[in-house]
């Protein structure tokens, strides 16, 4: 599915990768975890194809393709999605026309028909029960207004309709309360099949308990240092990052 | 004084005798007045050749049928043909509270009385205005007594046909704590010039909800104006929709007469084809603690051309006013021209006053939004511009106004991206 290879890149002057390798296989659930700035934001906005993300070496293969060669739209409609640690507000674009855009944008690309409105509203409204927004959401503008849990709310709406076989989530967990919490994993969990994988970003092992990792990889000073079953998680928790030899640095990750 | 001013004066029926003095004022000034070339400051952009060009010869006028109503919207109807006011399609039971006159049908000391409690609204400078004074034949006298809450809208529509002219002047007054929804909608595409001038004075604790739906496009010459006084506490939602034609010219003045008036003013234009829209506003703050809130956003196709100009200007005695001017552009192709320039001219030292204009700048973070859900750079644009556009129209206090606007926008906005 993913193949990271010795990845490099900066942003700016500054390196932030720094050698960094990954494989994925298809239905693998990764977690990655790491101290403030570690580079986990920049690995998951480098993956999406965000601009200002300079790579200096190493490669992404994404099934087929040469993912760093692909511009951002292309990722999405083969299949990769990243749910955003601050989606953007969007006022003026409906939730709805951008989600049915974004659907048919990826439908066209598998070769599929668009759905029409009438088809797209079913789906939209599943979708938004699924994760327990009131169906209104679906009028407001992108994001507009939301709380934080709302957003995150909204993306893991958005993937249960695009249906990637690559969902990267950057701190969905960040800023929920426990029942949030509990929505986003089950919206997650609810995806999870033998042919779709997630790489899963967070500072906090208690995602971990709703989202049962395959694997927990410690991202420290632009690389893995670590990798391990789900019990890597939890001795991270329990112990910190201080048996890895890692020193927390007090830069923010963005 | 052009050619085809002097063909106009020459058509114009009659003069009535109440109007003779605002009329022969304004013939005056007209006449003191070099008639505008690009040289002209505020007509640097806007060429009136379109005018010169018109055919002298009009066809027979053609009787109005019906008029589309808004859906879901009651609104007392008040429609003109070419200027002149249609009794048949319009509301002639009004609720208590509120007058509409014909000042023709009036006695002669009330015609007096409203013109000389309105001639200071409209200033002198707007070229077009002198000319509705000098061929205006009717004024109609909207009035809403103090206090009085009006339930429905009070639409006028202005239809025009080929070939021919009309000069509207409205005058509105609100009472004191009158509360009122006004909209006013120019239709038709075919060749004709239209003058249209609005007065609005609101008294103290007034509130507005105002529409202008400036919608002729086409061949149609559209030379309009809505001047507004907004005396102590008096609230104003103003919201231009403007289409461009062959020449579509809106002058846009808001006074804050008294203090702690509130003004918003959010205006769309959307330009096809080789249309042309230029847009003028002037806010006065004129006393202290006013507050202006002035959104102006396009998008220009094809070979079409917007002009904008926003002058803000705070008098010196307007201290803490609030003041915010912002215009957003889109230009579809390199065949268009936007031309915009907001003014700021601010002779108080404590106030708060910003402004800002761009031609089609994105924000970087929405396009990666869209981009990284599948959506194509192009397709994403097309969606965040016309969410600005959307964002304006949301605002409408209305929102079944904007409900039966919304798809007429989306069908324009189609139209000028197959271009």
């Amino acid at each position: 599915m993913l193949t990271i290879d010795n990845l490099h890149a900066r942003v700016g002057q500054q390196s932030i990768l720094k050698g960094l390798n990954l494989q994925i296989k298809p239905g693998e659930v990764h977690a990655i975890m790491g101290p403030n700035g570690a580079g986990k934001s920049t690995l998951s906005y480098l993956l999406s194809g965000r601009d200002g993300y300079e790579v200096e070496g190493g490669s992404v293969q994404f099934m087929d393709d040469d993912l760093l060669e692909m511009e951002v739209e292309d990722r999405a409609r083969h299949g990769l999605f990243l749910a955003f640690q601050y989606p953007v507000e969007i006022p003026g674009v409906s939730n709805m026309e951008f989600m049915k855009e974004s659907v048919n944008a990826i439908r066209e690309q598998r070769g599929e028909e668009p759905l029409s409105a009438a088809e797209f509203l079913k789906k939209a409204k599943e979708a938004c029960k699924q994760v327990q927004l009131p169906l209104d959401f679906l009028k407001r503008g992108v994001n507009e207004g939301f709380s934080g849990g709302e957003k995150k709310r909204n993306e893991i709406m958005q993937m249960i309709l695009l249906e990637p076989k690559l969902c990267i989530l950057d701190e969905s967990d960040s800023g929920l309360d426990i029942d949030a919490l509990q929505v986003v994993a089950s919206g997650v969990n609810s995806q999870r099949n033998s042919e779709r994988s997630f790489l899963v970003i967070t500072h906090y092992q208690r995602l971990l308990d709703y989202i049962k990792p395959d694997f927990v990889h410690i991202l420290a000073n632009g690389k893995i240092v670590k990798s391990g079953d789900a019990s890597l998680a939890l001795k991270v928790e329990k112990e910190g990052y201080a048996f890895l030899g890692i020193e927390a640095t007090e830069e923010a990750s963005s | 004084m052009s050619a085809w001013l002097q063909q106009a004066l020459e058509r114009s029926q009659a003069n009535q005798d109440w109007l003779t003095p605002s009329r022969n004022r304004a013939l005056a000034a007209l006449q003191s007045t070099p008639w505008p070339s690009r040289r002209t400051e505020g007509w640097k952009y806007t060429s009136l050749s379109a005018l010169e060009q018109l055919s002298a010869e009009a066809p027979a006028e053609q009787p109005l049928s019906e008029i589309p109503a808004i859906e879901g919207l009651d609104c007392l109807e008040l429609v003109f043909l070419n200027g002149q006011l249609q009794s048949d399609l319009s509301t002639l039971q009004l609720p208590a509270g509120v007058r509409i006159d014909s000042m023709a049908s009036l006695p002669p000391e009330q015609q007096v009385l409203a013109t000389t409690q309105f001639a200071n609204i409209k200033p002198e400078r707007h070229l077009f205005g002198l000319v509705n004074d000098v061929l205006a034949q009717d004024i109609v006298f909207i009035q809403l007594d103090d206090g009085c809450h009006l339930p429905q809208p009070i639409r006028i529509v202005h239809q025009s046909t080929e070939g021919q002219q009309s000069h509207q002047r409205v005058l509105v007054r609100l009472g004191h704590k009158a509360k009122a929804s006004l909209i006013e909608q120019f239709l038709g595409n075919q060749s004709s010039v239209t003058t249209a001038f609005t007065e609005l004075d609101l008294a103290e604790d007034a509130e507005l909800d105002h529409y202008r739906l400036a919608l002729q496009s086409g061949q149609a010459l559209h030379f309009g104006g809505c001047h507004f006084c907004l005396h102590h506490r008096a609230q104003l939602n103003s919201t231009l929709i403007g289409y461009g034609s062959a020449l579509s010219r809106t002058d846009i003045d808001i006074i804050h007469n008294g203090e702690h008036a509130h003004a918003k003013l959010n205006a769309i234009y959307l330009l096809a084809e080789s249309e042309h829209f230029d847009l003028h506003s002037t806010i006065e703050h004129a006393k202290p603690n006013g507050t202006t809130e002035e959104n102006v956003r396009g998008i220009v196709g094809d070979k079409a051309n917007a002009v904008f100009n926003g002058r803000i200007h705070i008098h010196r005695d307007a201290q803490k006013t609030l003041a915010e001017l912002n215009n957003r552009n889109l230009l579809l192709s390199r065949r268009g021209q936007i031309n915009t320039k907001p003014e700021l001219e601010i002779y108080a030292d404590d106030v708060q006053c910003a402004h800002g204009a761009t031609v089609a700048e994105i924000e970087e973070q929405a396009l990666y939004y869209l981009r990284s859900r599948g959506i194509s750079r192009s397709q994403a644009l097309i969606m965040l511009n016309f969410g600005f556009i959307q964002e304006l129209v949301n605002q409408m206090p209305n929102q079944q106004l904007a409900a039966w606007l919304q798809p007429q926008l989306r069908a324009r906005f189609k139209e000028m991206e197959v271009q």
